[in-house]
């Protein structure tokens, strides 16, 4: 569609159109008859037919549609960015994050801090892990640039809390290691494309 | 082509821009100069061309195949391009090649974002691997403070080279083995320098700080430039500092980086950055105290570890307050130098360190400069590896540790350096026009008897003339022994006398941080008088940086300011942590003589003695494209009205028995060191078996001995890589008393064993 109408502000070439109302009444005689045929002829009712069927079905074919939140809640978008998880591996069970700090790099909130260290097993090891939610923007950069798929959203939405900053740790974003099985992947920003397979290209190897 | 003429300039054409450069010069230096970029991996400016990587490579019309740059001289009309299609095609294969079974651990690796690999992989574009090689098991070594990861590793050899040529430790070899070959270390039993040179000119991970390994990325951490506060080198570094941790948004300093492609440094610049005088608040109270204990002060004993614009305060204080400065660090130093500068005529001694690395003969004299003074040593290195510089070592120890560079070792007796410098003045000045009565002297000399007494044998310095010849460039150095010499003054004269009538330019290396500052800004006086307050030394009332005193004094990396290094050069730090409490420039405020900021002074260095009236802010702090150094500036030249005067040389002092020799070895400097977590220094009495046998001591024992009235209680250990009766007895765990001692180095011992360790 080009711009082109829109750029045009010479309004007395347009074609405008008219609407057809019936004239407003100008007399006190035809502002009452107005009334009177408005009253009488129920279109009201017409207004309130979709609610009073509704109110039908609710009270006697127990079809409600309100949720009662907090008791119910609504399932969220796979890809909505809600409150954050660290992944763990499937196989082995320890946590996928490998402590590169780029998410505490990328973070525009400047909301996540991490500490590592040299652990006993020569790897690098998450000594601490926060993110404040008080700052979190949840831009969802943190996720789309982890080189591991470790940080990624969740669906937690509520993010009230009775303080302006409100940490997580690392254990607590960290799927708890008796849940692994019903760990589920991100498919939000940050996690494999459908169709990865296609564009990585295997490194030889030599053995 | 051209003729070739030495010292001239020359024109070439690099990538059709015309660019000037000298004779001499490399291709790569000349397109550095020039502002050209020519990729490099293995380059690094300060040792030689190690033409390991081939990634410099550059076209060079009328010459087939491609030129190394970083080896090749340019030569005058010479037509170079850098870039080209096939030179690109090159280069990127270089780089897969490199990247064959490289880890791909730089989410974790220290060196990510630092990473010459990592930057060169990006601009070549390398994004897969379409070979394999066949990959091998390479586990981490632990080399102690530095870890080494040879499947990091890309054998560049700029740590091997770095270790040769600079560090002369000679420490790091090549395995050399195809693909198998590997970086080793050779003298991991016997404790290499320690000096972390190799880890930082590391271009990838492969060579990382043990303690720092994992706890930072490189593009966190915030760079701030300073000078090094160990010794007088004053060597340029940059204070890494990030938040200390999630709970704790107070900096803290991760490591110590420098500009490692000119510049080097020691295990103290290196690993000891951790000496802060953390957690200050200030304290009114003491702050109260502070002023009235400097109003009654009849003396201010201060230490060498100390600004040029705080030497300036303590010198107005003085003036306004009439008291005696005492600073036992600078004050021999100070003497010493003027009596130098009666025959000199000159303020500045003329030797630098450059002069020593460009030498083709260095003498050492008088100073253990292994311990004193790394950077000179590094420098002497390099003249050794270079030039094939002769080094000639006279002192009363042998130094295994530079065993390598020494060509000459002339051992003399503890005591006799005044006639030492007599020999080596007779020996080098043989034959020259001197004044009448150097003459007069040098004729009179009974050099039988000196060379009997000082145990300097005739035909050694007769070794040390005749190497000396068809040698182009000559540095003596003079340290830390001879300045609290009881004839330091005629040593002085003597070694004056030798840069002034033969070819050697001299290095007085000075003995503290800044006692070339204190002694140029400060007027001292010899020994401390009725009631004293002690900056960072002891006396009734104490500032101290160490957090031991009665008022809090921020520590040198806390501080700006400027200082006066053994180069003779100005140059500025500044401070790497906060600082909270009370500054001198805040007490000599309430005593009417400070300025609204400490650096308000430098502007004010007395310019009589070389300094410039620059605003702090104004001091240039970094280094150009080929390693010219424009950090401050150096001290300007004086002339001296000179008095020549020598006195004749009476009996030598006799050192018999068991001597120790006060020396904080492993260049462990002193109380702002030993405070560091990541230095690993024992303070135990060494001495060798021949002294242990002498002194009737086995390893392990523990005595009790005193000196300078102080009282030592160490254990003594042997060290079969020590010789002769001479002990080697550290200082630098003994807290602010240790910036108390100007006494002669050399001392006899007395002791009384107390049982075993």
């Amino acid at each position: 569609m080009s711009l082109e109408q829109f750029k045009n502000r010479n309004v007395g070439v347009q074609h405008y159109r008219m609407l057809d109302l019936s004239h407003t009444p100008q007399t006190g005689w035809g502002q009452f008859k107005q009334v009177v045929r408005r009253t009488l002829s129920l279109e009201l009712f017409v207004g309130l037919k979709v609610t009073l069927r509704e109110m039908t079905k609710a009270l006697f074919f127990g079809k409600m549609h309100t949720t009662k939140y907090p008791f119910e809640k609504l399932p969220v978008g796979p890809r909505y960015r809600a409150i954050h998880e660290m992944k763990r591996l499937l196989e082995s069970g320890h946590y996928r994050c490998i402590g590169c700090g780029l998410c505490e790099k990328i973070c525009p909130a400047d909301a996540i801090r991490i500490e590592t260290a040299y652990g006993e097993d020569q790897r690098k090891q998450v000594q601490e892990y926060t993110i404040n939610f008080g700052r979190c923007i949840f831009c969802g950069y943190c996720a789309e640039v982890c080189p591991e798929l470790a940080i990624v959203h969740g669906g937690r939405y509520e993010t009230a809390s009775e303080q302006r900053a409100s940490f997580s740790l690392f254990d607590d974003m960290l799927t708890p290691i008796d849940r692994l099985k019903e760990q589920k992947e991100f498919p939000g920003y940050g996690s494999v494309s459908p169709d990865a397979d296609k564009r990585i290209h295997k490194t030889p190897l030599a053995y | 082509m051209s003729i070739r003429e030495p010292n001239k300039t020359i024109t070439v054409t690099i990538d059709g821009q015309e660019c000037r450069g000298e004779w001499g010069q490399t291709i790569l230096q000349v397109a550095r100069a020039n502002d050209i970029y020519i990729p490099t991996m293995c380059y690094l400016s300060k040792v030689e061309p190690i033409a390991s990587c081939r990634m410099c490579v550059v076209e060079v019309e009328g010459v087939e195949g491609m030129i190394l740059s970083c080896q090749e001289k340019a030569v005058d009309g010479a037509v170079i391009t850098t870039n080209s299609d096939d030179l690109y095609r090159e280069r990127q294969n270089i780089t897969r090649l490199y990247d064959v079974n490289h880890p791909l651990e730089c989410g974790v690796c220290d060196k990510s974002g630092e990473c010459d690999l990592q930057s060169k992989t990006v601009e070549f574009g390398v994004d897969q691997q379409t070979f394999a090689a066949r990959d091998q098991h390479r586990p981490v070594q632990d080399w102690g403070f530095i870890s080494y990861d040879p499947s990091l590793c890309i054998l560049c050899e700029k740590c091997v080279r770095v270790c040769n040529e600079v560090v002369g430790d000679e420490a790091l070899q090549i395995s050399v083995g195809g693909y198998k070959s590997t970086i080793i270390n050779t003298k991991l039993d016997q404790q290499c320098a320690e000096c972390g040179e190799c880890m930082a000119v590391c271009p990838v991970g492969a060579l990382v700080s043990t303690d720092f390994k994992y706890t930072a990325n490189a593009w966190e951490m915030e760079k701030i430039p300073a000078s090094c506060a160990h010794c007088s080198s004053g060597c340029q570094l940059y204070y890494e500092v990030k938040h200390t941790s999630i709970d704790n948004p107070d900096p803290r300093i991760y490591r110590v980086t420098n500009e490692h492609e000119f510049s080097s440094l020691c295990g103290a610049g290196r690993f000891a950055f951790d000496y802060a005088n953390e957690g200050v608040q200030q304290d009114a109270r003491a702050f109260d105290q502070a002023v009235t204990a400097l109003r009654q002060a009849d003396t201010i004993r201060f230490s060498g570890v100390i600004t040029n614009e705080e030497a300036l305060l303590l010198e107005r204080l003085r003036e306004a307050l009439a008291v005696r400065l005492v600073c036992d660090d600078a004050y021999g130093y100070q003497r010493f130098l003027a009596a130098y500068r009666s025959i000199s005529g000159s303020t500045l001694y003329e030797a630098s360190l450059k002069t020593v690395a460009d030498s083709q003969a260095v003498v050492v004299f008088g100073t253990r400069i292994y311990d004193d003074n790394p950077m000179v040593k590094y420098h002497m290195a390099m003249a050794s590896k270079h030039h094939k510089a002769r080094i000639v070592y006279l002192h009363p120890m042998e130094d295994a540790r530079i065993q390598n560079l020494v060509t000459q070792y002339i051992k003399y007796e503890a005591g006799s350096e005044e006639g030492v410098a007599a020999l080596l003045a007779a020996t080098l000045l043989a034959g020259k026009t001197v004044s009448d009565p150097l003459a007069g002297v040098l004729d009179n000399l009974d050099i039988g008897n000196l060379s009997a007494e000082s145990n300097v044998g005739e035909e050694e310095l007769d070794t040390l003339k005749r190497s000396l010849w068809k040698k182009e460039g000559f540095t003596l150095i003079v340290g830390a022994d001879l300045y609290n010499h009881p004839e330091a003054e005629n040593i002085a004269r003597f070694i004056a006398a030798i840069e002034r009538y033969s070819d050697f330019k001299v290095l007085i290396v000075p003995p503290a941080t800044n006692a070339r500052g204190v002694a140029e800004i400060c007027t001292l006086s010899e020994a401390v008088e009725g009631y004293t307050v002690g900056y960072n030394a002891p006396g009734d009332f104490v500032l101290s940086a160490l957090g031991d005193g009665d008022l809090d004094m921020p520590a040198l990396n806390q501080q700006e300011g400027t200082l006066t290094t053994v180069d003779q050069r100005v140059v500025p730090t500044h401070p790497a942590l906060p600082y909270e409490g009370y500054t001198l420039n805040q007490l000599a405020n309430a005593l009417g003589v400070g300025s609204r900021y400490t650096i308000d002074q430098t502007p004010h260095l007395p310019r009589d003695k070389g300094y410039k009236a620059i605003a702090f802010d104004d001091l240039p702090d970094y280094f150009d494209a080929l390693g010219g150094e424009h950090r401050g500036y150096l001290l300007s030249p004086g002339e001296v009205e000179t008095r020549d005067v020598f006195s004749e040389i009476e009996e030598l002092p006799a050192y018999d028995g068991l001597v120790v020799y006060r020396c904080n070895e492993g260049s462990a400097f002193g109380p702002f060191d030993a405070r560091s977590v990541h230095r690993k220094h024992e303070a135990v009495l060494k001495g060798s078996e021949q002294f242990a046998v002498a002194a009737r001591l086995k390893g392990g024992e523990r005595i009790r001995f005193e000196l300078d009235g102080e009282s030592y209680e160490r254990v003594f250990r042997i060290d079969t890589t020590l010789k002769g009766t001479v002990a080697i007895h550290p200082v630098w765990d003994r807290g602010l008393s240790a910036f108390a001692l100007s006494s002669y180095r050399f001392s006899q011992l007395k002791f009384e064993t107390t049982g075993n360790e």
